[in-house]
């Protein structure tokens, strides 16, 4: 008969640490494109917002992120897949974007959760051979802790978009109860995507929707703006 | 012609049209130096558009459509300083696949200093139908590529969009030189109108047709980027713009458009396409509908 725990798991705290938005890899300036769709006037509300919040969890971070945790939790050479987000990132300030949050979690996992990996991810950033993208930077972080795949990926999942609800509630503005309504919703859209990521192959790697894409692209050239990208 | 409603599987051993076709400077000209077809799949009589030596094939499927477990196979290489126009006679159609899909693969291998513009006609997907298009491009950092695709909403007896099962259009490319090899760009067209709503905020934003142009060339840079972004603006259709990453000193950009039109996106890609071939080649726009 199992005992009542008496503490948490191992990798408990430090999954949270990890994925806490006062993290300061700077994600609070990226709407990852959904500030074009304010400036379009399509995004204006939570109905809206948690519209576009449920494309980007079903469609960018199922299929680009996610999947990229997948396999790295699956031994894929952290190289090969940060080539390929590299190539797959169309959107240049969404490929910044992650190179950007990547690098500075590379430096900050560097001084709290030291690893050979982590290590040896660095290395190849610091040599110009990867780039250093955040989803392949967390799992590594992940991996090293001994997060499983399924917990690892809901908490990065989670984590994204509640920097991205945080961002909106600032940009529209919003409530932060409806901030909180809105997480609350966006937990199922988690779920399912973490189902969904365990189901996909590699011939499903990056595909995004071209509306996600096109309004990543206009960003770079959108006039009054608050984010990066 | 029809299928039968038996469960296929996925892929057949032999391809239903397989083509191959080997460009390279004779003379003054671009020329077929080696060139294979078998089954569905063939190639007009090549002929010149103008007096730059570029060749242009148009790619011929006799059998008319695409249908369940049909796998093409195309490999094209243009050899070194070679330039190739390569289209179709006609838009690409996939019939109901049931159980199954139908398959394209594409290999195009470009030389040094060779030129490639892939302009084919819209791909149109029935009722029922899956399709899965695979292009891997190997070029060399002096190759210059210029590749557009529309795909239309589809089409079904009652009227509805959206009616096909799935559509996959892979695009793989890579620049290799030296022995060395590193990805450029992976785009992939995932489509899958069953599984969620496609039409919406997030992924067709109420459009019904998605147009795409890749360019790879040594001459790209923002400032290509921000002109065409300006060149398209002007239209209803819906545009994004924007570059690659960049390996062995070489960079493409990705246009993305939507719309609601086949034509509206056949005119912005051609004017797209137009000012690289002036600037680039010093050739005129291209005028596909005159063969």
């Amino acid at each position: 008969m199992p005992s009542t725990p008496t503490s948490p798991a191992s990798y408990q705290l430090a999954l949270q640490q990890l994925c806490d938005s006062a993290l300061p890899t700077g994600a609070f300036a990226h709407s990852l494109g959904f500030e074009s769709y304010i400036d379009r006037g399509l995004v204006h509300d939570e109905a809206s917002f948690g519209v576009w919040l449920a494309a980007f969890v079903g469609q960018q971070l199922s299929y680009s992120d996610a999947l990229a945790i997948r396999f790295l939790y699956e031994d894929v050479p952290v190289t090969e897949l940060d080539a390929l987000l590299t190539a797959q990132l169309l959107p240049r300030q969404l490929r910044e974007a992650s190179i950007k949050m990547g690098t500075r979690l590379l430096e900050i996992g560097a001084e709290i959760f030291p690893s050979p990996e982590l290590a040896e991810y660095r290395e190849l950033v610091g040599s110009g051979r990867a780039a250093g993208h955040q989803p392949l930077a967390f799992a590594v972080v992940a991996r090293s802790l001994g997060v499983p795949l399924p917990e690892a990926l809901a908490a990065y999942l989670f984590a994204a978009v509640t920097s991205l609800t945080q961002n909106a509630v600032r940009a529209i503005p919003l409530g932060q109860n409806a901030g909180q309504r809105l997480l609350r919703q966006a937990a199922d859209d988690v779920v399912a995507a973490v189902r969904r990521a365990g189901s996909l192959d590699r011939s499903d790697f990056g595909a995004v929707s071209p509306g996600l894409e096109i309004s990543q692209m206009r960003h770079e050239r959108q006039r009054a703006r608050m984010f990066m990208s | 012609m029809s299928t039968t409603a038996a469960v296929e599987p996925p892929a057949v051993a032999s391809p239903m049209g397989e083509l191959e076709l080997r460009i390279a400077v004779r003379g003054e000209k671009s020329v077929a130096v080696h060139q294979y077809h078998r089954g569905a799949l063939r190639v007009l009589r090549a002929h010149y558009l103008d007096d730059s030596g570029q060749v242009c094939y148009v790619v011929v499927n006799p059998g008319g459509a695409y249908l369940g477990a049909d796998l093409y196979v195309i490999h094209v290489e243009v050899a070194d300083r070679a330039k190739l126009l390569l289209t179709t006679q006609s838009a690409t159609k996939i019939y109901r696949t049931p159980g199954s899909f139908a398959e394209q693969r594409m290999r195009l291998r470009l030389g040094e200093g060779s030129q490639l513009e892939l302009a084919p006609d819209q791909l149109i997907a029935y009722r029922e139908a899956s399709y899965r298009q695979n292009t891997h491009i190997t070029l060399h950092p002096t190759s210059s590529l210029v590749m557009s695709e529309v795909v239309t909403p589809g089409w079904s007896p009652d009227g509805a969009s959206f009616r096909y099962e799935e559509l996959r259009l892979r695009t793989e490319i890579r620049v290799e030189s030296g022995g060395k090899s590193g990805l450029l760009a992976l785009d992939n067209l995932l489509i899958r109108p069953p599984t969620h709503d496609v039409t919406g905020m997030g992924f067709m934003e109420d459009f019904s047709h998605v147009g795409s142009l890749i360019v790879v060339d040594r001459r790209v840079d923002q400032a290509l980027a921000d002109e065409l972004h300006v060149l398209t603006a002007g239209n209803e259709a819906y545009t994004g713009v924007s570059l690659t990453a960049t390996v062995d000193g070489i960079s493409g950009l990705v246009l993305r458009s939507l719309s609601n039109s086949t034509e509206e996106l056949n005119r912005l890609l051609c004017a797209c396409s137009a000012l690289l071939r002036q600037r680039w080649h010093g050739t005129a726009p291209l005028d596909l509908r005159k063969y």
